[in-house]
């Protein structure tokens, strides 16, 4: 028997974690749903849509539905990883395999990684796989292939590893679902922070800034300050979604500050996790 | 092969282990005996890194047990094993092995060969939702003696066994005795630790009372029970 190689007890804690989410029952219930809910979205490319009195093009439908449910594939998948990971440490802890897998020379951070990738690739597939879908669908309703729509989901993956690793966080600190809730309410939080600095950014947006109190100015300069240093998930996706439609440059800021909250979320989670007292 | 060294673990305002200092030698098959709360889960726990302890040192084949390479060749049966019930018994083995790094094939041979040590043999592609605490137990035994270790650390393991079962696993820790491999037992069996260990150490809140070998500690027709009983009530 050969000493085992770190990486490779990662992957295979990766591998087995992976296996065992997908054999719940809920997992799959979950995929299939989804799956079935992208699936009856085809409709809706064929559809005829007026705005002002005006037909829109087919293409146009294609673009802005395929953009639309981009960010609902985006947004859910961010949703169910959370769901997924609330409760990864807890079974481990409870069916055994933390003391069983801690008992053997492995080190904690290697279990902890082993876990983060299981969960974050799990995550990324099935996301993936949704967004595949959408892009047959669009592909075929727009009679071209689109590889952006593809590439930018897997920039929305750094959205994922995010949650994993605030999921898995704050798990060891909080109970499960308060875990969960609070993963959905940075995303909320990132939500309506994109949301408020994009109407400031918009020309009604700067002509209410200049008509009213300063009150409400100061008011859109807290949201812009959130929108600046909190986790900006959903800044992330509408930079992955610029690559949709070729809407100018990839806004590069939002990327980056989701990878630096990955860093200090990783981090700290390694350290949080060495201190666990294995039960 | 494992050393304790003025080792205090405390919980709060609660001392768990006091100041044990202890040894087990290579080949030693060592007991460690003590009432409900004496610590005893406690020094395995630390011996494995589960828990830091408070002060003192704890070292398993010379390193520190802080170092994850310490628990090279070290089998471990919790006091209640548990295995995820959507797992098989098979799989629960094949996967302790690939998870100390043997390649599938050597795993699958070596999930083989343990169930039919632990005299598991058709029962082993069932569910473990559909098993007995005994049989569990047994898979418990089996994943600890994966990878053939050189120590095994073993809390309580023939609770939840019957009389048939608790015999067939003292004679399996017997015959693994005689190959050498050195043995850290936590048990409330006086009577099998008396058969079967060379020594003991009684431990009674945290505190070490005691540590010899069995052949010492029992003088005068006395059994291991009344010197415990004797110990423990002071």
């Amino acid at each position: 028997m050969e000493t085992p190689k770190a990486h490779s007890i990662v992957l295979i804690i990766a591998k087995y974690s992976f296996a065992d989410e997908v054999r719940q029952k809920s997992m799959i219930v979950m995929f299939m749903i989804s799956a079935l809910f992208v699936f009856l979205l085809r409709e809706c490319y064929q559809g005829d849509y007026m705005v002002n009195g005006q037909a829109l093009s087919a293409d146009a439908i294609a673009w802005t539905l395929s953009k639309v449910i981009f960010h609902v594939i985006a947004a859910g998948a961010m949703f169910i990883a959370a769901l997924l990971t609330m409760r990864v440490f807890k079974r481990d802890r409870e069916e055994g395999m933390l003391s069983c897998i801690l008992a053997k020379p492995i080190d904690r951070w290697q279990y902890v990684a082993g876990k983060i990738l299981g969960l974050w690739a799990l995550s990324v597939l099935f996301m993936f796989i949704l967004h595949g879908i959408v892009f047959f669908i669009a592909s075929l309703s727009m009679k071209t292939l689109v590889p952006a729509y593809l590439v930018a989901s897997l920039l929305c993956s750094i959205n994922l590893l995010f949650v994993v690793l605030a999921v898995f966080l704050l798990s060891l600190m909080l109970p499960d679902i308060a875990a969960f809730l609070c993963a959905v309410g940075i995303g909320l939080a990132s939500l309506a922070a994109n949301s408020i600095y994009a109407l400031s950014q918009s020309q009604m947006g700067q002509a209410m800034m200049q008509q009213s109190s300063e009150q409400a100015s100061s008011g859109f300069t807290g949201w812009k300050a959130v929108y600046y240093l909190w986790p900006n998930l959903f800044g992330t996706q509408q930079s992955a979604a610029t690559l949709i439609g070729n809407d100018g440059g990839v806004p590069v800021y939002p990327l980056m500050n989701v990878l630096f909250y990955c860093l200090i979320l990783g981090v700290l989670l390694f350290l949080r996790f060495r201190n666990e007292e294995i039960v | 092969m494992i050393e304790l060294h003025e080792v205090t673990k405390r919980y709060g305002s609660l001392t768990a282990v006091d100041r044990i200092s202890f040894s087990v030698a290579k080949g030693e098959y060592f007991s460690l005996l003590g009432p409900n709360g004496a610590g005893k889960t406690t020094i395995v726990k630390m011996l494995l890194d589960f828990t830091r302890p408070t002060s003192g040192t704890l070292s398993v084949n010379g390193l520190s047990s802080k170092d994850p390479a310490c628990r090279t060749a070290v089998g471990y049966l919790a006091e209640n094993p548990r295995i995820p019930p959507n797992l098989t018994g098979w799989q629960y083995l094949h996967r302790c092995a690939e998870l100390l790094g043997m390649r599938r094939s050597e795993a699958t041979e070596q999930s083989g060969k343990i169930v039919e040590l632990i005299g598991m043999k058709g029962r082993e592609h069932t569910k473990a939702s559909t098993y007995s605490r005994g049989m569990i137990q047994r898979f418990g035994l089996g994943a600890a003696l994966t990878g053939n270790p050189k120590l095994l650390i073993l809390d309580e393991p023939t609770s939840g066994l019957d009389p048939i079962g608790i015999r067939e696993i003292r004679q399996l820790l017997e015959s693994l005795k005689h190959q050498g491999m050195t043995i850290l037992l936590n048990s409330h069996l006086l009577s099998e630790v008396e058969k079967i260990c060379d020594t003991a150490a009684i431990i009674n809140s945290g505190k070490l009372l005691l540590k010899d070998s069995i052949s010492s500690i029992i003088k005068d027709g006395e059994t291991l029970e009344d010197v415990f009983v004797r110990l423990v009530k002071g």
